[in-house]
């Protein structure tokens, strides 16, 4: 039969056999031990203790230790309380300049594009007027042109209907042994180009 | 043979595992445990109290916020509402009180609380008793108080004479003892677990013949796991503790609650 013997207080007889042996409880010193206290009726100076000790921390705690720790934690709820609603005010001081920044940024931009529409629209209306000018001088030069260009062709013709005519005149002094009339063979030879060219 | 052998273990009687010899005349190792279980709270709220509340918390101050809240928030708004945050010195001292009392009983050396020995819980109980009697007869007046204890608004009056002597008994009589059997029995148990698997395994342990020392590893396992678990058991009692007494003078207080 397994049977340990045991020694609460001492844990120092605590042993395991196989052999047939009968238990037996001692104190420390091997002497027997009377029967413990009831495990379930109280022992008065355990409650007295008890009850002391409960009564002695109630007092301390109503009275001194749990009002001064509450009072802290109070006063601390209110100064947390406190830098709560400052930071809520800075943060809505602080939405309120950057509204009025933002306001500001629009502001400037709208007088920026204001400003910068204007000058778009005197560049283009001076670019229109170099253009006009350009072109009006562009225009007068062409004129100036066309009328060399005219005076030349008519010098050019002019030219021509001399060298015809003495052409003319002498082919047909040489055809018919007879000089026409030069005022003639001019006028035909200039009604000939005439003709030619329309 | 070993399963044999195992169920014959002889086992001291419990009363002898509830023998403690005095520390001084008249002041054993339980009045000991609950000295310094007072003397622990009181030098935490002591410390706490010294530290500047201004900064954040921490160490014995964090303690102490931390339990103040706690019992404000998990225990008084739950049960009484904000009108019962007066009452936050005396449960506060009470779980406390119950708490350091029961978490010897997982220290080594110490290893025994306090509370399961029936005085420390009988003291309490009696002392809620009183004051939720008290608190009742003074809220209420004396008859007023017993008139709703005794005749539950709502039921018929013919079940009165069933409802009236139970009510008496339950709420006079029974919720002491309850309170008190409650904690000192769910101590006791969790002690008396620690000291069989503590025991067993050292017999094992230690047993001549060497085929039972590897079995020795099982009832160590276990000890280990109903020393953590004694962890829970410690502060799930002192919180019912706690909760059970504030429910019971916000009743007294309180009737139509």
């Amino acid at each position: 039969m397994l049977t340990a013997f045991v020694n609460i207080n001492s844990f120092s007889q605590v042993r395991v056999s196989f052999d047939a042996v009968s238990a037996e409880t001692g104190s420390e010193e091997g002497a027997p031990v009377s029967a413990g206290p009831n495990p379930i009726a109280p022992e008065i100076k355990e409650l007295a203790w008890g009850a002391g000790s409960f009564i002695v921390f109630l007092f301390f705690m109503r009275l001194f230790l749990v009002p001064k720790v509450r009072k802290g934690m109070a006063s601390r709820y209110e100064s947390i309380q406190a830098d709560h609603e400052y930071a809520s005010a800075t943060r809505d001081g602080a939405k309120q300049d950057v509204a009025r920044y933002e306001s500001a940024v629009a502001e400037i931009r709208s007088e920026a594009s204001r400003r910068l529409e204007t000058a778009r629209q005197t560049l283009d209306k001076e670019r229109q007027e170099k253009v006009a000018q350009v072109n009006a001088q562009i225009a007068s030069r062409r004129a100036a042109a066309e009328a060399e260009v005219a005076a030349a062709r008519a010098a050019a013709q002019s030219q021509i209907v001399t060298a015809v005519g003495a052409v003319t005149t002498r082919a047909t002094q040489i055809a018919v042994g007879v000089s026409p009339d030069a005022a003639i063979v001019s006028r035909s030879v200039q009604q000939a180009m005439e003709g030619n060219r329309s | 043979m070993i399963i044999n052998s195992i169920l014959s273990f002889e086992f001291p009687p419990i009363n002898e595992l509830l023998r403690w010899k005095d520390v001084v005349p008249g002041l054993n190792k339980v009045g000991l445990i609950a000295v310094a279980a007072a003397l622990i709270g009181t030098l935490i709220f002591l410390s706490a109290a010294r530290k500047d509340p201004k900064v954040a918390p921490k160490g014995t101050r964090n303690l102490a916020e931390v339990s103040v809240e706690f019992i404000e928030n998990n225990i008084i708004m739950q049960t009484m509402g904000r009108d019962g945050l007066g009452w936050t010195p005396f449960l506060l001292t009470l779980f406390l009180f119950v708490y350091l009392c029961n978490m010897p009983g997982i220290i080594p050396f110490i290893q025994m609380p306090a509370t399961a020995r029936m005085a420390i819980p009988m003291f309490l109980a009696l002392l809620v008793w009183v004051i939720f009697n008290v608190q009742g007869i003074k809220h209420q007046g004396f008859f007023g108080y017993f008139k709703s204890v005794l005749f539950p608004p709502g039921v018929p009056k013919a079940l009165y004479i069933l409802v009236t002597p139970i009510e008496f008994i339950s709420t006079l009589i029974v919720r002491p003892f309850s309170l008190a059997v409650r904690l000192f029995a769910n101590m006791l148990a969790g002690h008396l677990l620690l000291v069989i698997f503590a025991l067993l395994s050292e017999a094992l342990f230690q047993a001549r013949d060497k085929i039972l020392i590897p079995i020795g590893v099982l009832p160590f396992f276990m000890l280990v796991f109903l020393t953590g678990f004694e962890v829970l058991v410690a502060f799930l009692q002192a919180y019912i503790f706690t909760i059970l007494a504030a429910v019971y003078i916000a009743g007294a207080v309180h009737p139509e609650h």
